[in-house]
C-alpha cells in the first residue's frame, strides 16, 4: 500500500535518478552528436545507424548488462554501487546517451547549409563552427534532453533490476508502480501513474521554457 | 559566443538542487549499519516482513534492506555475493546452494500453505481427493478431456517448483503437457490469479500460496475463485534462512546475516511470526528446529516433572524449559 | 596595385557536372571586379572555391600572393581576411547586435573595442533602435544591409559577394551598391569581387568584368572594352542580352 512507504521520497528518487542520468547522457550526447553530424570521417553513416538502432535498446538489457558490471561477482564489484541509486543512474544514462546522441545529430544535419557555410565564411575555427551550429540548432537540442528524460523517468526495466526496489532506498515511482499492480493495488498503481506524469508536465515546461527563450 | 548570464545561472541552479537532493537522500540513510535481505515477491507482498523486522533493526541497531525477487534470482544474488542473507522457500534450491559451498548454513524457518485454487463449482472434483497429488491428477484427466485448464507459473519461483513435484508424485511428466489446457505463462503470482478469474470460461485452476490468494480475495480481484483443495501437508511451502557464505564473500555483512538468521529461529521471534495476521488468516506457521508453540510447553511443563534428574537430556530439557516456561506461561495466561 | 587573389586553372567537379573548368583570374587590390555570366556559369562555385570554402579538383588558388589550400593549417586565417556574402542573406537566430559582433568576437576582440564598433555600423545601418531584436524579424532589405555589414566589419582585404541584391527593390539595391562603392573606396588596398547575372549592375560598380559561360572564363577585361568592344563572340552576345543560357 502507498502509505506504507513514502511517497514524497519516491518521487523525489525518481526526479533525481531520472534527472541526473538526463544531465549526464546529454553532456555526453550532445557533443558527441554534434560532432557526429559536422565532421567527416569513415564509416559515418555506419555510425549514425548504430545510434539510432539504439533507441530501441531495451532497458532491462541496459539493466542485466549493468548488474553484470556492478554485481560483486563481476568486474567492478568492488565499487560495491549494485542496489543503490548510482547504479540506476548508470542503466538510465546508458539508455539516454543514444538518444540524445541521435536527435542532436539530426538537429545540427539539419541546420540550413548557408548558415554553415556563412560561419565558416566569416573566419570561425572547426571549434568554433561547431559551437555556433549547435547554438542555431537549440530548439533541437532541448528537444533531444526531453526525448532523453521521457525515456528513463518512464522505464521500469532497468530500475527494477539494477536497484532492487528497496524501500527507503531505491523505490522509484515506476518500480512503486510494479509493485502496487503486482500485489493488485490498481488503484495505488494508476495515482502514481499520475504522480510521474505531474512530475514528467514540470519537468517539461521548464525545458519548454528553456526551448521557447530565444538566446539573442 | 556569449550565452546569456541569466539562462546559465538557471542551469546552474538546477544542477546544484539535483545534486542536493541526491546527497540528501543518500546520506540520510547513511548512519547505520544495513543488512542485504534477498527473499521472494510472495513473501515481501504477505507483509510478515514489514511486521518482524522493526524488532530486528531495534535490536540490532541497523536497516535491513529488502530485496523482493522471483526464488531464482534471489538465490543468484546469493551465489554472487551481492547479498548478505536469503530468505526463500525452495528446498531443492536451496539444498544445492548449500551443497555448492556459497551459504553458511540453512535453517528452518516457517512454512506457509499452498493451495489450489480453481473456479467455485469446482468440476475437476478436486475437493475430495485424499491428497494434493491425487486432486492434480484429476485436474490432469479433466484437462486433457477439455474440461478445464491449468494456469502455471512456468519460472524459477517455489511455486512452480512445488507444482511440479505434485505433478510427478502423480507419475505425470508437466513437460509432456498439451498447451491446449496447460499455460505456461511466466506471470507473477498475483497476476496469475486474476488471469484465472479472467479465463474463467476456461475453468481455470492454478496452484498458489495461500498469502497471496487472501489478498487478491480482500482486494476484490477474484471474486469467482475459490480454494478447492488445501491442508495436505504435501502442500506445505517450507521457508528457510541461509546467510551467504563469508569466506567467498568477504564483503558480506557477516556478523548481521548470521545474527538475522539465528534471531529468525529464536523462540521468541517465532511466536512473533505465528501471531502475524493478515486478511483475517493466520499466514505463517514457525517451525524452526527447537521451537516449540506455547501450548505444548504447557504440556511439557506438566511432563517434566516426572522425568529422572539423571537424563542428561532431560536437565537440558529442563533448563530450557524453566526459563521458557516462565513467559510461556505469562503469555498463556494473559 | 598589388595581388588580393589569384585562380590558377581551377576545375571544380559535381559527379557527372563540371562546375568550373580551368578557369584563370586576377583579382587587384582597389578595383571592384565584376563576374558575370547566366546561372549555373559556375560563378558562385568560383567564389566558394576562392574563400576556401571548396578545395578545387585541379589547379591552385592564391591569396595575397601565397598558394593556399583548404586543407592546409592556414585555411581559417585567410577566411578571416576575406568577407563573402553568400546569395541567400542567412542571418543567426539571434539579436542583431549579436549578428554584427558574431565577426569580432571569433577574432578574438575585446569586448569594449567590440562594443564600440558595432554600435557605430548599427547607427550607419540606420538599424540602432532594433539592436535588441530577433534579427529574423528584419524585412529583406535589412536583413541583406546586416549580412553585408557583418562581413564587413572586420573590414577584410577582400569582399566576395554573390548576387548580393537579387532579391531586393530598387531602393534596397541602391543602398547596398552605395555601401560597396562606400567599401571599396574607404581603402584602395582592398579589393571587392562582385557575381552578377544583372549587366546594369556591373556597369555601374565594376572596374573590371570578367564572364563566365558554362564553367569557363570567357574573358576579362575593363569595363569599357568588356561592354564596348570585346574581343570574344559570347561576350558581344552576352552584352547584347542574349546567351542568357
Amino acid at each position: 500500500m502507498i502509505s506504507d512507504y513514502d511517497l514524497v521520497q519516491v518521487t523525489l528518487l525518481s526526479l533525481y535518478v531520472s534527472g541526473v542520468a538526463t544531465i549526464i547522457g546529454s553532456a555526453i550526447g550532445i557533443p558527441l552528436g554534434a560532432l557526429i553530424g559536422l565532421k567527416e570521417f569513415g564509416g559515418k553513416g555506419l555510425v549514425k545507424t548504430v545510434t539510432f538502432t539504439l533507441y530501441g535498446f531495451p532497458p532491462v538489457l541496459s539493466g542485466l548488462a549493468v548488474f553484470y558490471l556492478f554485481s560483486h561477482s563481476g568486474p567492478l564489484g568492488f565499487l560495491d554501487i549494485l542496489f543503490t541509486p548510482t547504479a540506476m543512474i548508470v542503466a538510465e544514462t546508458l539508455l539516454v546517451i543514444p538518444l540524445v546522441t541521435g536527435i542532436t545529430i539530426t538537429s545540427v544535419v539539419e541546420v540550413d547549409r548557408s548558415i554553415k557555410d556563412t560561419v565558416k565564411a566569416l573566419g570561425a575555427s572547426s571549434r568554433q563552427s561547431v559551437l555556433t551550429v549547435m547554438r542555431e540548432a537549440w530548439v533541437g537540442l532541448i528537444m533531444a534532453c526531453m526525448i532523453g528524460f521521457g525515456r528513463v523517468i518512464a522505464e521500469v526495466g532497468a530500475a527494477y533490476m539494477v536497484g532492487g526496489n528497496i524501500d527507503g532506498k531505491t523505490r522509484v515511482l515506476t518500480t512503486a508502480i510494479m509493485l502496487e499492480t503486482r500485489m493488485g493495488d490498481f488503484e495505488w498503481a494508476m495515482a502514481l501513474g499520475v504522480v510521474l506524469l505531474a512530475v514528467a508536465f514540470s519537468v517539461y515546461l521548464f525545458l519548454r521554457l528553456l526551448q521557447e527563450k530565444e538566446l539573442l | 559566443m556569449k550565452l546569456d548570464m541569466k539562462w546559465i545561472a538557471v542551469v546552474v541552479v538546477v544542477i546544484l538542487l539535483v545534486t542536493a537532493t541526491g546527497a540528501y537522500l543518500l546520506l540520510k540513510g547513511e548512519e547505520k549499519q544495513s543488512l542485504l535481505l534477498a527473499t521472494t515477491t510472495s513473501t515481501q507482498d504477505s507483509g510478515l516482513l514489514d511486521y518482524i523486522l522493526p524488532y530486528f533493526e531495534d535490536e540490532f541497531v541497523c536497516e535491513v534492506d529488502v530485496i523482493a525477487v522471483g526464488s531464482g534470482t534471489a538465490i543468484e544474488y546469493g551465489k554472487r555475493g551481492d547479498v548478505d542473507v536469503l530468505l526463500t522457500h525452495s528446498p531443492a534450491a536451496e539444498t544445492a546452494f548449500i551443497a555448492g559451498g556459497y551459504g553458511e548454513f540453512k535453517k528452518k524457518v516457517m512454512y506457509n500453505n499452498f493451495v489450489i485454487v480453481g473456479p467455485t463449482d469446482d468440476p475437476a472434483g478436486t475437493s475430495d481427493s485424499t491428497n494434493a497429488s491425487q486432486a492434480f491428477l484429476r485436474i490432469y484427466e479433466n484437462g486433457t478431456a477439455g474440461n478445464v485448464m491449468f494456469a502455471s507459473r512456468a519460472d524459477n519461483s517455489g511455486t512452480y517448483t512445488k507444482e511440479l513435484s505434485l505433478w510427478a508424485k502423480a507419475g505425470l511428466n508437466a513437460s509432456t503437457f498439451s498447451n491446449d489446457w496447460y499455460e505456461e505463462t511466466g506471470l507473477g503470482m498475483g497476476d496469475l490469479l486474476d488471469f484465472c478469474e479472467e479465463k474463467l470460461d476456461d475453468n481455470e485452476y492454478t496452484l498458489s500460496d495461500d498469502a497471496t490468494y487472501y489478498q487478491r480475495v480482500e482486494q476484490g480481484t477474484i471474486p469467482d475463485l475459490n480454494i478447492t483443495y488445501s491442508g495436505d501437508p504435501l502442500l506445505f511451502n517450507q521457508y528457510s534462512v541461509m546467510p551467504v557464505n563469508s569466506t567467498m564473500h568477504p564483503h558480506v555483512n557477516h556478523t548481521l546475516a548470521v545474527g538475522f538468521a539465528d534471531w529468525l529461529v529464536e523462540q521468541e521471534t517465532q511466536e512473533l511470526i505465528a501471531s502475524y495476521e493478515r486478511y483475517g488468516h493466520r499466514l505463517f506457521f514457525p517451525n524452526a528446529d527447537g521451537y516449540v508453540s506455547p501450548s505444548s510447553l504447557v504440556v511439557g511443563y506438566v511432563g517434566i516433572q516426572t522425568l529422572e534428574p539423571s537424563q542428561a537430556t532431560a536437565t537440558q530439557l529442563k533448563e530450557t524449559l524453566i526459563v521458557e516456561n516462565a513467559r510461556a506461561l505469562v503469555r498463556c495466561c494473559e | 596595385m598589388s595581388s588580393a587573389f589569384r585562380v590558377m586553372g581551377v576545375t571544380k567537379r559535381y559527379k557527372d557536372v563540371t562546375a568550373v573548368k580551368e578557369v584563370f583570374l586576377d583579382g587587384n587590390s582597389g578595383e571592384i571586379l565584376g563576374i558575370l555570366g547566366p546561372s549555373g556559369a559556375g560563378k558562385s562555385t568560383l567564389l566558394r572555391l576562392i574563400d576556401l570554402l571548396e578545395s578545387p579538383d585541379e589547379g591552385s588558388v592564391e591569396i595575397a600572393g601565397k598558394k593556399v589550400t583548404l586543407h592546409g593549417g592556414e585555411a581559417c586565417a585567410v577566411r578571416r581576411r576575406i568577407g563573402m556574402v553568400l546569395q541567400k542573406p542567412v542571418v543567426f537566430n539571434r539579436s542583431v547586435w549579436n549578428n554584427l559582433a558574431y565577426g569580432l568576437r571569433l577574432r578574438g576582440w575585446d569586448e569594449d573595442k567590440i562594443r564600440k564598433r558595432v554600435d557605430e555600423e548599427l547607427e550607419k545601418l540606420g538599424l540602432g533602435d532594433r539592436k535588441g531584436k530577433n534579427a529574423r524579424t528584419l524585412s529583406g532589405g535589412e536583413m541583406q544591409r546586416l549580412c553585408f555589414a557583418r562581413s564587413t566589419i572586420f573590414e577584410p582585404d577582400t569582399l566576395l559577394l554573390d548576387e548580393f541584391a537579387a532579391n531586393l527593390d530598387p531602393a534596397n539595391v541602391s543602398m547596398i551598391e552605395n555601401m560597396v562603392k562606400e567599401y571599396a573606396e574607404q581603402d584602395r588596398s582592398r579589393c571587392v569581387a562582385i557575381v552578377t547575372h544583372n549587366l546594369f549592375q556591373a556597369r555601374r560598380l565594376c572596374d573590371r568584368v570578367a564572364l563566365m559561360w558554362n564553367g569557363e572564363m570567357v574573358e576579362v577585361a575593363e569595363r569599357h572594352k568588356f561592354f564596348e568592344n570585346p574581343d570574344d563572340d559570347r561576350t558581344a552576345s552576352f552584352v547584347k542580352g542574349e546567351l542568357v543560357y
